[in-house]
């Protein structure tokens, strides 16, 4: 039991970091888990222990690309059995409205085209914690988001292989992964023909360089760049081309927000609702820290900023607590899709608290807004962000 | 889930609504010290005194037996809802299969509704740390003397409904590890804290299983 335990934590935990937070019910899984695991790698704040739904400590943004063993993972069921998407037990079918089914596997695959691009991946319901009023779902508070760098094969390139026929509009992705109870819905999601023929559209295999770990999706997962996760399914088996939107509770009911803003606390939305797709611009604060102390002087303020499909054109920072506001530097080259880092030298003068805040501005001239419109499913937070400092004498 | 046969929430005929103050004393006196809490705001107190202990110990163990066959019991308490929203929730888990009776349900929907409202501390205890500070009253068998003898016929009805969502069908592995032919059945000494104390992401199930369910659990197990 000791063995097997250990052999399958370390496969469910491949790739994390187990600085988990946890409470004294669960002592064990850090010890269970070894040191090995811990060592190099950062820890994750735990939400849910089971299926494992993790977030990644702001401070480690401060990092361009987020390592493998310290981004978010998030999924409603838990990763499949590992044997069942090894390479060699693993197939990925096409079928649905195209001209020819395809069953194939890795190496097929991977005979396409390699693409490689930076994209941030983040959940729909990151910030969900900053709603009010409150919502169900995972609590997460700012790091369930990443920038990591994705190797794969264009979507468009397989489906061309399948032949769309006409009547095509929608892409359906079905992951290897299942519910504990036959009675759960899966999770079956799907994508308009568009974004799905885009040419960044993904299929992709790698993740910074390496095998997707099975946290992340092994060995394949969708990555729709400039659309948040909840459509860059996971350990992906099947493509189905359909006429129509998938039916289900996971795209019908879950991940829609109103189609326009609706009133605080008024219940239930009374426009209709659409599915989430874009990430809208968001900017986070990954030092100095939340609760930080900093000396009077100059005091390096960083973060990061993206949007969805629109580059990020600039980046303030207030250091009193939203009075005034003052452009912060943005560092690198813009890469579509990926956040941008900037920079802010704060010259910390006055002794006492103090909150420093950011917000971005996209190219379209979308602003993050002070705080997000509410929706009943708390998706697509991206009010200021801000933390609390005291400067000291 | 809005085409619900009939609403599990009605709370009509629930005694919880009427416990009184010493109730809440009782527990709250209970619970005081076992958290190190110093200060219990008013709205605490209330709470745990439209619970009756008895009442909770049945909330708590369903929480932990039930829900957490698909998901572990910390969703649940981060959750901070209004009633309504709850009553939905709770609905929409029936819906999916969670194996609680209209009963049940209306026990669950009453004890999250009073201490995981919208207005609730941020930090409350888990699921497991309040099972575990009422346990020992709450003990399914508590009278367990010496070894007992498992009959594998019983044990395979108590594996599909209690370990089969993560140990997997025909014990051949899942989220948790295979339990076929694993060399902890032959460490019963393993097996049995493992069961009864948890281990790891495994929830104790001392407040749910009978010894007599473990052992019946464990015969069958070694038939696989």
């Amino acid at each position: 039991m000791t063995v097997s335990r250990r052999e399958w934590l370390r496969t469910a935990l491949q790739g994390i970091g187990v600085g988990m937070v946890v409470g004294p019910g669960f002592p064990s899984i850090v010890t269970a888990q070894g040191n090995e695991a811990r060592q190099g790698t950062g820890p994750l704040t735990v939400r849910v222990s089971r299926p494992f739904d993790a977030e990644t400590p702001v401070r480690e943004f401060a990092s361009w690309l987020t390592p493998n063993e310290r981004f978010f993972v998030r999924s409603h069921f838990g990763p499949p059995p590992a044997d069942s998407v090894k390479p060699d037990a693993w197939r990925l079918t096409v079928k649905g409205l195209v001209k020819e089914e395809l069953t194939l596997n890795l190496k097929d695959l991977q005979q396409l085209e390699a693409v490689t691009l930076t994209a941030v991946l983040q959940c729909s319901g990151n910030g969900r914690a900053h709603h009010r009023p409150k919502v169900p779902g995972v609590q997460w508070e700012r790091g369930a988001v990443g920038n990591a760098q994705w190797t794969g094969v264009r979507l468009r390139d397989v489906l061309q292989r399948a032949g769309v026929k006409p009547q095509g509009a929608h892409v359906q992705f079905q992951g290897a992964d299942r519910p504990a109870l036959a009675t759960v819905p899966l999770f079956t999601r799907s994508i308009p023909l568009a974004k799905a023929l885009h040419s960044d559209t993904l299929l992709a295999y790698e993740m910074n360089g390496r095998p997707l770990p099975l946290l992340h999706g092994a060995p394949l997962r969708v990555i729709t760049p400039g659309w948040m996760a909840e459509s860059c399914t996971k350990w992906l088996t099947e493509i189905t081309v359909r006429a129509d939107e998938t039916p289900g509770y996971y795209m019908q009911q879950a991940y829609r927000i109103p189609e326009t803003a609706v009133r605080l606390s008024s219940g239930l939305p009374g426009s209709a609702m659409v599915p989430v797709e874009q990430m809208p611009v968001k900017s986070l604060i990954a030092a100095p820290a939340e609760g930080d102390t900093v000396r009077i002087g100059p005091v390096t303020v960083q973060g990061v900023a993206w949007a969805g499909e629109a580059p990020v054109v600039k980046v303030e920072v207030s250091c009193d607590d939203g009075k005034t506001w003052e452009q912060a530097r943005l560092l690198g080259e813009g890469q579509p899709y990926a956040w941008r880092q900037w920079q802010f030298v704060w010259s910390a003068r006055t002794p006492g608290p103090t909150a420093i805040l950011c917000r971005a501005i996209d190219a379209q001239g979308e602003q993050q807004p002070a705080t997000s419109p509410w929706n009943p499913g708390g998706f697509l937070w991206n009010g200021w962000d801000r933390l609390s400092v005291t400067v000291a004498a | 889930m809005e085409r619900m046969g009939s609403p599990v929430c009605h709370s009509g005929g629930m005694t919880l609504k009427t416990a009184k103050k010493t109730s809440g004393f009782v527990l709250a006196a209970l619970l005081c010290p076992l958290l190190g809490w110093v200060v219990i705001t008013a709205a605490q107190d209330d709470d745990r005194g439209t619970i009756q202990p008895a009442q909770a110990r049945q909330a708590l163990t369903l929480i932990h037996a039930r829900c957490a066959v698909c998901h572990t019991t910390d969703l649940i308490v981060q959750q901070r809802l209004p009633a309504d929203r709850w009553t939905v929730t709770v609905e929409k888990m029936m819906h999916w299969g969670a194996d609680l009776s209209k009963d049940e349900a209306a026990v669950v929907l009453q004890f999250v509704t009073a201490r995981y409202h919208s207005g609730a501390p941020d930090h409350l205890p888990s699921i497991e740390e309040e099972l575990a500070m009422i346990a020992p009253a709450a003990g399914p068998r508590p009278g367990f003397e010496g070894p007992v003898t498992g009959v594998a016929s019983r044990g395979a009805g108590l594996y599909a409904h209690n370990c089969q969502a993560c140990h997997g069908e025909g014990a051949a592995g899942g989220a948790g590890p295979k339990l076929a032919r694993n060399t902890i059945l032959k460490n019963e000494g393993a097996f049995w804290e493992t069961v009864l104390h948890g281990r790891g992401p495994m929830p104790a199930w001392s407040a749910v299983l009978s010894h007599q369910e473990i052992a019946d659990i464990h015969a069958w197990l070694a038939t696989r």
